[in-house]
Parts: C-alpha cells; structure tokens; sequence
C-alpha cells in the first residue's frame, strides 16, 4: 500500500536549470518492519498468490509511480 | 507444410495450474530456509510437491514429456522437441 511510501524535500537552488522536483519519494516495503517473519502468517490462495507475487498479504506491496499523477495533473 | 495442432484450453489450464504450485514451492522454499522448524509450512511444502508431480505425470502422459534427459518419458516417436516451447506456449 502507498503508506510504505516515505518522502522528503530537497533543497532547492536558485541556479537550479531544470525544474526542481520539491517531493521525492521512497519505498520502505513491509518486510523492513516485518524483519523475522512470523510463523502461520495468512496466505493468498495459489492463483492469487501467482498473480500478486507472493504467497503473503503482509509481504504484498505494489508499486505506483508516485511522480507519474504529478505529471499528469501538470499537462 | 501443415502447420502443428494447436493445444487444447486443457493443457493451457493444467499448466497455468503447474505454474501456480510451482510458485508456491518457490515461495515455502525461500520461506523454510529461515523456519526449519516450522511443521506446518513443511506439510504444506510436502503436499504441494506431491500435487505438483501428480500433475506433471498427467501432462506428460497427454502431451507429451516436459523435461529432458530422464526427468520425463518420451513418447513414440522422439518427441521432446515437439511445439509448443515455453516461450511459444
């Protein structure tokens, strides 16, 4: 989910050329807070595990690029 | 040259099917080689290998073999090279 989605704000410089990006963004997916995993832990079904990339939902985390809804808004 | 038969949906489910047990014996792989001692994950590895060979005899024994060099019977005629590939599949 995006709430593994940390951020911060870079510095930006007047003789900066190119149109500065103020939020950069990172991921910090849920094995970094999971760290030994658990054991029993609830499993996806074979066909949806496939489908998601993993047999755990705690360890699911989909990507979705955080910059590209910011550049749509801007066109 | 008339081109080669194509594959029933049958063989496209069975081997959708091979694809998802093989991907859980991936995972419990990667997951019981830092829980040894888990029993359950182990049953539940152990059964999904049998599943996985019981399905693989059953390709093999419709379509043909999947592997090479002893891992699958051939069929009559060599056939091991027969379309589709994995990439064609």
């Amino acid at each position: 989910m995006s709430t593994y989605r940390k951020s911060w704000r870079p510095y930006i410089g007047p003789n900066d050329p190119c149109p500065p990006i103020e939020i950069k963004y990172y991921e910090t997916p849920p094995n970094l807070y999971l760290g030994y995993q658990p054991y029993g832990l609830k499993q996806f079904d074979p066909s949806t595990a496939l489908f998601k990339g993993t047999l755990w939902p705690a360890l699911y985390a989909p990507y979705s690029n955080p910059y590209k809804k910011k550049r749509e808004e801007e066109e | 040259m008339a081109n080669p038969k194509q594959m029933p949906d049958e063989f496209y489910q069975w081997m959708k099917q091979l694809q998802e047990i093989d991907f859980v014996l991936v995972e419990l792989t990667l997951y019981l080689d830092t829980h040894p001692e888990d029993y359950d994950s182990i049953k539940q590895f152990n059964e999904f290998a049998e599943k996985g060979m019981r399905l693989r005899q059953k390709i093999e024994k419709k379509y043909g073999p999947l592997m090479q060099y002893g891992q699958s019977y051939s069929g009559y005629p060599w056939n091991w090279d027969d379309p589709p590939w994995p990439w064609q599949m």
